[in-house]
């Protein structure tokens, strides 16, 4: 940058598209704060007249159970996310240090998951899903994004550089192999847990095809499930989506303005994967 | 894949116990499901899913004449066509702005970068309402008469819109990333013997960038052929199946009306084109992409 005012209007320039981008979840927003009088009204306006018109949010949580929606998709977030990562990192251990027959074949089998998109397959695993009971349960919601083929690689990465030492040291010192991940692999790899887990976690807590497909009553949905129920519910409106949509938002925005450098650093690593 | 820290041993069953977990997944709702839907797709199948006879190419002779598959198939293709070109350079020029160090990088990086975590429901619906024509507030600030999802030259633009804005977050992350990988002292020099900016961006800088230019454009046609939420959400294919997709139809003729083996051909034929466009992008990454 040559001079201090070339550097100001670069900053100017950026921030105003950046204003830009935003501005559709800035308008969702403020209209989730307007009265329906006030939404029809001509000509159309970005700002609500105030921040005192409560009851479109109050209509969202009213008409639908959405209380118990935020619990289900926390619930079916947590725990598939958990066990993905936990299975992730079952295999990535395998892969490094162990040798054996078929270890490449294996290796490329499960990255291979990535090469087939999950939107193809959901017809059909909507059948399985199906004969195996799980309809309508927190399990059927979450089965299918256990396996996590990048988060394995990434992992596998990680402790490729580790220090070698340390699994022969505590080999020898009579730790095992569930003690060893417990107790020492784990709590060194956590600062790469806590980032792939934030990423598969707003994944999930954003899907929307899928849980569609495997709830059929009414208290299994999700939340984003729940926010496109309110275009065709009765007593609602454009004001009371926009407020299901804000209120749909607001965990995983707040999630990423707080834990951004967290929650992105590993992107580029997955580029690399390809 | 010969990178290992362990010694080598005597067989032991435990590293496969390690991996049965992931495995058992992998096959469960991955491979299997590819494999059924590949024998589906030659099959005929009732209405329980359960395949009753061999078809050969009958589902795809029968997909192939349908009109509602040449406008899915028109329709996936014009959205690639349009959203993976436009999102590439939104999110490099994006990127390219961002790459020199700021005392407000940070705030416009979060700014650019927060779409990623939006959810495809919030961000249709709020679409839904501010390309709505009556009281939707784009018309009317920009002096438009549009009917956008309401009208069916229309309703398409409106997906694309809505498509790209959400491929904007993840792809500038990338773009970035590989931006500020580049050894700074190189840019200098590049300024040193006096090369512009654009000159740099696109003598220097785009060659050594051009895996990840390459890796966004697959990931984003694989993304955009496999575009369907939206398409439920806000226009249900219509109007007159202007937004029909590949996927979309997949979904309403699986789910919806239980046709299994069209649903699978459908998804086959979706598959087919994605590989044929990842194969194509590789064959172009021997010969033009530079590896550092």
């Amino acid at each position: 940058m040559k001079s201090k005012k070339g550097e100001w209007t670069l900053g100017a320039l950026a921030v105003c598209l950046g204003c830009l981008v935003l501005f559709p979840l800035f308008y969702g927003l403020m209209g989730a704060f307007k009265s329906p009088a006030e939404f029809v009204a001509w000509p159309p306006t970005v700002l609500p007249r105030s921040f005192g018109y409560l009851k479109n949010f109050e209509t969202v949580f009213t008409q639908l159970p959405m209380l118990r929606y935020f619990w289900n998709t926390l619930v079916v977030s947590v725990f598939s996310t958990v066990i993905k990562l936990a299975i992730a990192l079952l295999a990535a251990y395998a892969f490094v240090y162990f040798d054996f027959a078929g270890k490449k074949a294996l290796f490329f089998l499960l990255l291979g998951t990535m090469m087939l998109p999950p939107d193809t397959l959901t017809i059909t695993n909507y059948q399985t899903v199906s004969h195996l009971g799980l309809l309508d349960t927190y399990l059927g919601i979450g089965i299918v994004s256990f396996v996590g083929a990048s988060q394995m690689f990434m992992l596998r990465q990680h402790f490729l550089s580790s220090p070698k030492p340390i699994r022969e040291a505590a080999q020898m010192d009579g730790c095992g192999d569930v003690r060893f991940i417990a107790f020492i692999l784990t709590p060194m790899s956590m600062p790469l847990l806590l980032t792939l887990f934030l990423q598969a976690f707003v994944i999930q807590w954003n899907a929307y095809l899928w849980p569609l497909l495997v709830t059929n009553t009414n208290e299994m949905r999700t939340v984003q499930i729940g926010i496109t129920m309110l275009t065709t519910l009765e007593g609602t409106n454009y004001e009371t989506v926009l407020a299901g949509a804000a209120v749909a938002l607001i965990p995983a925005v707040l999630l990423f303005l707080f834990l951004r450098k967290a929650i992105t650093r590993t992107m580029s690593g997955g580029a690399i994967v390809g | 894949m010969s990178r290992t820290i362990a010694p080598r041993r005597r067989f032991s069953v435990k590293p496969y116990l390690f991996l049965l977990p992931m495995l058992v997944f992998a096959v469960g709702f991955v491979y299997y499901p590819f494999l059924k839907t590949c024998l589906q797709s030659v099959s005929t199948v009732n209405f329980r899913g359960e395949i009753t006879g061999f078809a050969g190419f009958d589902n795809f002779a029968y997909l192939f004449s349908r009109r509602e598959f040449s406008i899915a198939l028109e329709n996936t293709v014009k959205l690639m066509a349009i959203n993976v070109p436009i999102t590439v350079v939104i999110t490099l020029g994006l990127a390219w702005l961002c790459s020199r160090p700021h005392p407000l990088h940070s705030v416009y990086e979060t700014m650019f970068s927060l779409p990623m975590v939006v959810s495809m429901a919030s961000i249709s619906l709020i679409f839904k309402v501010l390309l709505n024509p009556s009281v939707g507030w784009l018309n009317y600030a920009l002096g438009l008469d549009i009917g956008w999802y309401e009208d069916r030259h229309t309703a398409m633009s409106g997906i694309l819109l809505l498509t790209i804005w959400m491929g904007i977050g993840f792809n500038f992350l990338l773009f970035l990333s590989a931006f500020r990988s580049l050894p700074p002292d190189m840019l200098g020099s590049a300024a040193l013997d006096g090369a512009g900016k654009f000159r740099t961006l696109i003598r220097i800088q785009l060659p050594l960038i051009s895996p990840t230019v390459l890796y966004v454009v697959c990931t984003n046609m694989i993304q955009a052929m496999m575009t369907n939420g939206p398409i439920l959400i806000l226009t249900q294919g219509g109007p007159s199946r202007s937004t029909t997709t590949l996927i979309y139809l997949m979904y309403t003729s699986g789910y919806a009306s239980s046709n299994y083996s069209l649903a699978a051909a459908v998804s086959m034929a979706a598959f087919a084109l994605t590989l044929l466009f990842s194969l194509l992008l590789f064959g172009m990454e021997k010969r033009k992409v530079h590896y550092q």
